[in-house]
């Protein structure tokens, strides 16, 4: 039998209109897992349910469901109070142990992500962990594995750069900016239209702090209805309390310098709102004199933005101002950007940003992958020594062990006959003593569930120290000088 | 002693090459760590054993002649950058000017070697306003060392980034709003050592610190030269508000001839 199973669907095996019916909001999760607990159904089992994917993973029981893949699905049906999905084998994938263990390492290292090294995944990881805790659905196994899942996502993301860039429109903006700007604390962005793609620029620049934020369309209402729905967005990290300065955004001394890395420049609490502003196109010169970055997505077919009506503000200025055109037909005149403070970008711009960035993930996913199997091979390595038979072989040498030691310690008060009686004696007090705890490993070996067999080989080898004993004889056998010396 | 000197002048420019290829594996392997790195603490204290031996055993700072003023100023960079780096937390800048630590010291070794057995020449910064003008001059053309090297770095970012670039600057130095500060306030500490050094000028000279030669009249040419190209850069920032792009080029353009005046001043002692 198994001891771990996954049961998953994700972006590789079925289309959104599948997997949009399929996720999980948490609540749905968490009763879910607790009608696992209930019916004792499986000895582990946790549920990763995002929008790109539906993953079961669970510990079976000698007595469990025997279509699991059918049984699962159905309690997942009831979660979501539909009808339970058509347990398709194409869709719905089963892997098992080692694989199983692959699976989760990897999508923990985000290679299984749509858009491969995004952030997101090993916080969903998490939460999943959390709820399945929650729940208590998890022990021996699932605790371990977990552990070492979100180790691995942490190890892939320090030691490749597989997260490194951004990787979509609204991302590579902020990144420019981060280029530029020496912080987005004190910073104002403009954004000039509605158009989706510029709204989620300016609620990506806002959740990395930036301070004020002025909406320009041309109907003022939509602009004020914009301008409250983007400050309401709440901030991880918000900076709006910096002070505003002039040209030089660093505080004096004798080089200007300060410690310029956003996630160290924290002025204000977390959850911080942005200061809005709301105006017509009719102040646009006021509106972009005031502002460090404007995003701009009209569907105008003229330019908004031209030299005409900027030129005069915008030489006179002498902080840079970045200027992040992302309509079709352009908003901003090509010719604003051979102004001294403009820093023009547009679409294709930031495409070619993102592409790049794409392209230096999938170099890194060779490493990445080398990480996961390096984390695969030593679980392996760990399950393995969980199991029973060296168990109780490890448990006899270090009973043995004890009985020589104690016959050298005390043999030399005996002579003769009474020698052999101590010897007769001290084995047979041995196998007394091992006898139960050899004969219950047995029975979990044979009739046990996963779960519980790990936990109980696990007690028995603290007790008795057998790690160290192991890790006595893998030095013996990578050192056999030290064999021949004993 | 002479020996320890010896082994000092040439173990240095080493040390500094070894900091520089270390600094650069962090700027081109995108290797980060923060704070002061002890390696370069090593070497700055290293430096400054060497410079006391040179001033006991020649019975004066050591701040006569062109090999001893490279020297300072190779450790004046090595100093000021370590203060950059503990302050900043950023060592991505370090490789472009370790290199120039190690161009300074590289010169001093070598000029001393080459000069190995004559007497020590130039006048002797031994009163009160020869000291104050000779360290004074080294700071402010460290500090246009400083100015030079950011404003090239700054001007090299902003062109990338207004090209849409996207390659190794743009992806290991730090933030154009990080740079252009540090080559103006570079350029503002130049401006004010080298104001005071030429303002004690005379004081000195009325000390007896100095007489009028070929060589003197080379050095207050490049001071002024120095004074001269801070002067506009403060000047331009302040009164006509500059942007940093021309305060940077100001910065690089004045390093470079002060640079060529230097060697200049060199070859004529």
């Amino acid at each position: 039998m198994p001891e771990l199973i996954v049961i998953a669907t994700s972006h590789h095996t079925a289309p959104v209109a599948v997997r949009e019916t399929l996720a999980l909001a948490p609540e749905q999760a968490l009763a879910l897992l607790r009608g696992i607990h209930a019916d004792r159904a499986y000895g582990e089992a946790l549920v990763l349910s995002t929008c790109n994917r539906t993953e079961f993973y669970v510990v079976p029981l000698p007595d469990g469901p025997r279509d699991l893949r059918a049984d699962l699905l159905a309690r997942l049906g009831r979660a979501k109070d539909t009808a339970p999905p058509d347990p398709d084998p194409a869709i719905f994938t089963r892997r098992e142990d080692r694989e199983a263990v692959r699976h989760l390492f990897r999508v923990a290292a985000s290679l299984e992500s749509q858009i491969v090294g995004e952030s997101e995944i090993l916080g969903q990881v998490k939460d999943a962990y959390r709820l399945a805790v929650e729940a208590r659905t998890t022990a021996f196994l699932l605790n371990r594995l977990l552990h070492r899942a979100l180790g691995v996502g942490k190890r892939v993301r320090t030691e490749t750069a597989l997260e490194e860039g951004s990787a979509g429109v609204p991302q590579a903006a902020v990144e420019l900016a981060e280029h530029i700007f020496a912080g987005l604390a004190a910073k104002t962005v403009l954004l000039v239209g509605a158009g989706r793609t510029a709204e989620s620029s300016a609620r990506t620049l806002l959740a990395r702090g930036a301070g004020r934020l002025i909406v320009a369309n041309r109907t003022l209402e939509r602009a004020r209805q914009l301008a409250r729905d983007l400050g309401q967005a709440e901030r991880p990290c918000g900076e709006a309390g910096a002070a505003e300065e002039e040209d030089s955004p660093l505080p004096s001394s004798p080089f200007g310098l300060r410690r310029t890395s956003p996630q160290r420049d924290r002025s204000t609490p977390e959850g911080a709102k942005a200061a809005t502003e709301a105006v017509g196109l009719d102040a646009l010169p006021g509106a972009v004199a005031r502002a460090d970055l404007v995003i701009t997505s009209t569907g105008a077919t003229e330019p908004v933005l031209t030299r005409e009506a900027l030129g005069q503000v915008l030489s006179r200025r002498t902080r840079p101002i970045m200027i992040v055109d992302i309509a079709v037909p352009r908003d901003a005149e090509p010719d604003l950007g051979r102004l001294e403070s403009v820093y023009l970008y547009d679409l294709d711009d930031l495409d070619c940003l993102v592409q790049r960035n794409l392209e230096r993930r999938r170099r890194e996913i060779p490493k990445a992958e080398a990480i996961v199997e390096d984390e695969v091979r030593q679980f392996e390595c760990w399950l393995a020594s969980r199991q029973v038979a060296p168990t109780i072989r490890l448990l006899k040498r270090r009973l043995r062990s004890i009985q020589r030691r104690q016959i050298e310690q005390y043999g030399s008060r005996f002579t003769g006959t009474d020698q052999d009686e101590l010897e007769a004696f001290s084995e047979a007090m041995c196998k007394r003593v091992m006898h139960h705890p050899i004969a219950l490993l047995k029975h979990l070996a044979t009739d046990g569930a996963t779960s519980e067999r790990l936990a109980t080989v696990d007690l028995v080898r603290r007790l008795f120290d057998l790690d160290a004993l192991e890790e006595d004889d893998e030095t013996d056998e990578e050192d056999p000088t030290s064999r021949a010396r004993q | 002693m002479p020996a320890l000197l010896a082994v000092g002048g040439a173990l240095l420019p080493l040390a500094y090459l070894a900091l520089a290829i270390d600094y650069g594996a962090t700027f081109f392997l995108r290797r980060r760590t923060g704070g002061l790195t002890p390696p370069l603490f090593a070497v700055v204290v290293l430096h400054l054993g060497y410079l006391v031996l040179r001033g006991l055993e020649a019975g004066h700072a050591p701040v006569t002649g062109t090999p001893e003023v490279l020297s300072v100023l190779a450790l004046a960079t090595a100093v000021v950058y370590a203060w950059v780096e503990a302050a900043s937390g950023d060592r991505r800048t370090g490789v472009f000017v370790l290199l120039l630590a190690f161009l300074f010291q590289y010169a001093a070794s070598f000029l001393t070697a080459l000069n190995a057995g004559s007497p020590p020449a130039g006048p002797h910064a031994g009163g009160l306003w020869g000291a104050l003008h000779v360290l004074s001059a080294l700071v402010a053309y460290t500090a246009l060392a400083f100015a030079g090297v950011y404003g090239a770095l700054y001007l090299a970012a902003r062109r990338d980034l207004r090209r849409h670039r996207f390659g190794v600057l743009f992806d290991r130095l730090p933030p154009l709003e990080t740079l252009g500060p540090m080559a103006w306030h570079a350029l503002l500490t130049g401006f004010a050592a080298m104001t005071l050094a030429i303002a004690v000028t005379p004081l000195m000279f009325g000390e007896g610190g100095g007489e009028f030669s070929a060589k003197i009249v080379s050095k207050i040419v490049t001071g002024s030269v120095a004074w001269g190209v801070c002067a506009s850069a403060v000047l331009g920032r302040w009164l006509g508000r500059w942007h940093h792009v021309r305060t940077s080029a100001v910065a690089v353009v004045g390093f470079l001839l002060v640079m060529a005046l230097l060697a200049v001043s060199g070859a004529l002692s």
